[in-house]
């Protein structure tokens, strides 16, 4: 399930390949219901590492863990090559953004940012000089004696940021941190969210629902649910090479077929049969699922190597950009098609709903799952 | 994944889950309070109990036994007549506090505008004077020759009305002593209702009343039987109302107890008085929480 | 019509023109809801020995209140009770909703249950029960059997108030202390105990106030010197009508009236809304 698997280091051989994190076998009940199951992953260092998947598929339970606030049923968490499974949080060098910010209404914003240096026992000057950068970084220099009831929803998010990263950790955890924004604050948030993560160069592991997020920000991303890691791998790769069909599904729209192969093609439907070139891995008569992008079908203009179905168009609904087609190739089969609206695109409205079209793809755009 | 599934998965992920360090600080704070609480309030309530099958030794002090003889004495008609009386004060208080609070909270949440705050603080203020101070203030002004006798007379339409002694005064001052705890949840409920029910309401019903009986009252319900507990469990327990605004023609179940420890000098027969007291709230409490139930499963 | 009535109402909350009625009930009741105490206020400056004929403004029934050894020894005695009360009942009170809203083991719904129930029961019962307690102890009776009876009453108040204050206090609040460096007790110490600290004040005061005001308690549990200034008074109002008796009851409204006016303002000077008016009114 993971790229890579690998045993637990020592203090003694940590090196700079060791990976951030290292959940081996990580488990997590409460009752009856195991909320993480079995989970093995390696985050490496640097990296912006995210954990996608619907509520209840076990990320924000896993982050718990990484940050000590929950205990694994089973299973270890490494942390920089050091075994930290029953480690209380306090002592773990990892900081976390909450979801509601959780700031500390009776501390002004310096208090808040300089809370962690303090506990540590730092002096006042190299406090107050740490927190002054921070700040900086994240703009809100200004504020410094602001309670964080007088700030807006992106200045706490920021201060919630500030808070963390000033102890300079070994990982920042997020839980879903840009949940309680607006959209367009949260546009602005992950860009800067990316490029304060460039910066600081600490390895963040972010939990969203949010798969544009997800993509937009990570490095690498892990889709979970069922309380399993249904993928790992970069942004490319989940979206554009899923391989489960909850992933397909869950990264985009994805239009997924199931069937018998059988001599280079797919039956998806009494009469349907799709071809599938160049997957000698399949064998006759088992059952295939196939995954093609909106985006990756074409609508007209075909090019030779192109696989192509009938259709008729079902719906027609503009997008601005895009143009979305839902095209019926059978009864039960509607799939769907997202055309850009270039100028240079000659077939504008020239589809509309009732007509027979061809839609075509190539075969390298499917995406051949299980 | 099913619903059931998922709802449950949600749950788990957002339960709170600690650390066994964690719930062992829980377990140092929790140790003190709960000791003290077992200590000074369960074990002196089973103390009450235990001396209520006991007697009067002959040198006139309380010991335990296993008799129920303090019971039987009270099935006495003299005692059953206390009882009932209490009761029924108690239920008057309630209704009336229900009827005269109902209003002023309906008022105050739904057309106390930006004044809404100040007027319930306003409510509020006088029931924190003492209880004991306000009951007087009651004595004064109702008695023979008090205040509201005196200006009845300069009228010159009567010679002045007895007020003192009387169950009216009982119960008038019970309402007076504790209406306010009608009023704040009522008011609390009728914050929450969502106002535009009213306005569908009266598209439906023909008049602003059938509206309000129809749509507000319902809407209320757990507020008001919030109200009811709270003026009714010390209404029926209360004693100085009785005392200083009645006579022994209006005594209570708190008279009878409050007595037998400091003036019949009978403490198993009043701690027996006392179960008694707590029986009836018991049963009470089975029914309202009954009743809050049911509010609750149908809202 | 239904998006009118709901901005409407959202906006002013005034959904029909006021019902005059409503409005001149509410008057007469706040009104009458005030002449009892209003009258105490006025008679206690009477210059006659009346409680119903006004014969002029003179201070003699405070002058005699504070030449009152007795009288002055009993407000000495109920202001140490409600303060020793009141000190006592935060902090447990507030351990017990620390714990209570932290642990959600059986054991701990069970304490929390029964903690409430000296809420639910008539003053008289616990009256009755302390009285016997102490009988049985063996203890004399005095100003500490006050004190602790006091104690056991405002331990549920204050837990139902402190609770209250927590469960709207996120949980991520006291984990991003610990994620920052605070142990366990740590955390409690520098983040959650500020983070409440308005409500515990609120708090505080108003149990100052219950107590101070206090009677059927303190009448059970008193001692016979110095006694309550609750019980004090109510024993001199069964010998004689006195004004002094208002002055003294007007001095307790101005105690009582100056505490709940603090604790509806001090939440507000320390900059958070949480006002014990809030704690009051479930609002």
């Amino acid at each position: 399930m993971t790229d890579q698997i690998s045993t637990p280091a020592g203090t003694e051989n940590v090196t700079s390949e060791t990976p951030a994190i290292q959940l081996i076998g990580l488990t997590k009940k409460f009752g009856d219901t195991t909320v993480v199951n079995n989970l093995t992953l390696d985050i490496r260092r640097g990296e912006f590492f995210s954990l996608l998947g619907p509520s209840g598929c076990g990320k924000t339970t896993t982050l718990r863990m990484i940050a000590g606030f929950s205990d694994a049923t089973q299973g270890r968490i490494l942390l920089g090559g050091q075994d930290v499974t029953s480690v209380q949080p306090h002592k773990r060098n990892v900081n976390t953004v909450f979801q509601s910010y959780a700031l500390f209404d009776h501390l002004d914003i310096e208090g808040n940012v300089g809370f962690g240096l303090k506990r540590k026992g730092l002096d006042k000057a190299e406090v107050a000089r740490r927190v002054n950068d921070m700040l900086e970084l994240v703009d809100l220099q200004g504020r410094k004696n602001a309670k964080p009831r007088e700030l807006s929803g992106g200045q706490k998010q920021r201060v919630a940021l500030a808070r963390a990263l000033v102890n300079r950790p070994e990982v920042l955890l997020l839980d879903e941190p840009l949940a309680a924004l607006d959209l367009k604050l949260r546009h602005r948030m992950q860009v800067e969210l990316k490029e304060i993560q460039r910066e600081v160069g600490i390895t963040f592991v972010f939990v969203t629902h949010d798969q544009d997020e997800a993509l937009t920000l990570s490095d690498r991303i892990a889709i979970m649910n069922n309380g399993v890691v249904e993928q790992c791998g970069t942004p490319e790769d989940v979206y554009e090479r899923p391989k489960t069909v909850f992933a397909a599904g869950f990264i985009g729209t994805s239009n997924l077929m199931t069937g018998t192969y059988s001599a280079g093609a797919v039956t998806v439907a009494p009469g349907i049969r799709i071809e599938l070139p160049g997957h000698p891995e399949l064998l006759d008569g088992s059952t295939a699922s196939i995954a093609i992008r909106p985006e990756k079908i074409w609508i007209a203009d075909f090019e030779p190597d192109m696989v192509r179905v009938h259709g008729q168009v079902a719906a027609t609904v503009y997008h601005g950009a895009t143009t979305q087609y839902l095209v019926n190739i059978s009864p039960e089969i509607q799939l769907t098609v997202v055309e850009q609206n270039l100028v240079r695109s000659r077939h504008d409205d020239r589809w509309s709903d009732g007509d027979s079209v061809e839609i075509g793809w190539k075969p390298e755009h499917v995406v051949v799952i299980g | 994944m099913s619903l059931q599934v998922e709802d449950a998965l949600v749950d788990a992920t957002t339960e709170k889950r600690r650390s066994p360090t964690r719930t062992r600080l829980w377990g140092v704070l929790l140790a003190p309070p709960a000791i003290w609480m077992i200590v000074f309030f369960i074990s002196s309530i089973a103390i009450v109990v235990m001396l209520s099958f006991g007697h009067v030794n002959d040198v006139g002090k309380a010991v335990f036994g296993f008799s129920l003889d303090n019971y039987k004495a009270l099935a006495d008609p003299v005692y059953l007549k206390v009882l009932l009386r209490s009761a029924m004060f108690a239920i008057a208080t309630t209704v009336i506090s229900l009827v005269l609070g109902y209003p002023v909270a309906y008022t105050i949440a739904l057309h106390g505008g930006k004044y809404k705050n100040a007027l319930v603080a306003f409510l509020v203020i006088p029931f924190f004077a003492s209880y004991l101070i306000r009951m007087y203030a009651w004595s004064t002004l109702l008695a023979d020759e008090g205040l509201v006798n005196q200006l009845l007379r300069d009228t010159g339409l009567t010679e002045g009305i007895r007020f003192l002694n009387t169950p009216g005064a009982v119960v008038a001052g019970l309402v007076y002593g504790s209406i306010v705890f009608m009023v704040l949840p009522i008011y609390a409920s009728l914050e929450r209702m969502d106002t535009a029910l009213i306005e569908a309401g009266k598209d439906l019903y023909h008049s602003p009343l059938q509206t309000f009986f129809a749509v507000t009252v319902p809407a209320t319900r757990a507020g008001m039987l919030g109200g009811v507990l709270l003026v009714f469990l010390p209404a029926l327990g209360d004693f100085v109302s009785a005392q200083l605004l009645g006579g022994p023609s209006t005594y209570m179940i708190g008279n009878l107890i409050q007595q037998q420890f400091f003036e019949g000098h009978d403490q198993p027969l009043g701690s027996a008085l006392t179960v008694v007291l707590m029986l009836a709230l018991l049963v009470f409490m089975v029914f309202y929480l009954r009743a809050t139930q049911r509010v609750n499963r149908e809202t | 019509m239904a998006t009118d009535a709901m901005t409407q109402a959202r906006r002013g909350r005034s959904v029909e023109g006021k019902p005059k009625f409503a409005v001149a009930f509410t008057a007469l009741f706040m009104f009458i809801l005030y002449v009892p105490i209003v009258v105490v206020v006025l008679f206690s400056f009477n210059s006659k020995k009346s409680l119903s004929v006004f014969g002029g403004f003179s201070t003699r029934w405070y002058q005699q209140f504070f030449h009152d050894e007795a009288l002055l020894s009993s407000l000495r005695a109920s202001l140490l009770i409600a303060f020793v009360a009141m000190l006592a009942s935060i902090v447990l009170g507030t351990m017990l909703a620390l714990a209570l809203e932290r642990v959600s083991s059986r054991p701990a719904r069970i304490t929390g249950t029964v903690a409430l129930i000296p809420l639910v029961t008539p003053e008289i019962v616990t009256g009755v029960a302390a009285l016997l307690f102490f009988a049985g102890l063996g203890m004399k009776l005095s100003l500490v059997t006050v004190i602790l009876a006091e104690i056991t009453f405002s331990i549920s108040y204050v837990a139902v108030i402190v609770r209250g204050r927590l469960s709207s206090m996120s949980d991520e609040v006291e984990e991003a202390a610990r994620d920052l460096g605070c142990t366990p007790f740590q955390a409690l110490r520098l983040v959650t105990i500020p983070t409440i600290l308005p409500a515990l004040i609120a708090a505080g005061l108003l149990i100052f106030a219950l107590v101070f005001d206090d009677f059927v308690l303190a009448f059970f549990t008193t001692g016979v010197d110095p006694q309550p200034l609750s019980v004090r008074i109510y024993s001199e109002i069964r010998m004689t009508i006195s004004p002094a008796i208002n002055a003294v009851g007007t001095c307790m409204l101005l105690v009582s009236v100056l505490l709940i006016s603090l604790s509806l303002i001090v939440p507000r000077l320390l900059g958070r809304k949480d006002s014990s008016l809030d704690l009051i009114s479930g609002g």
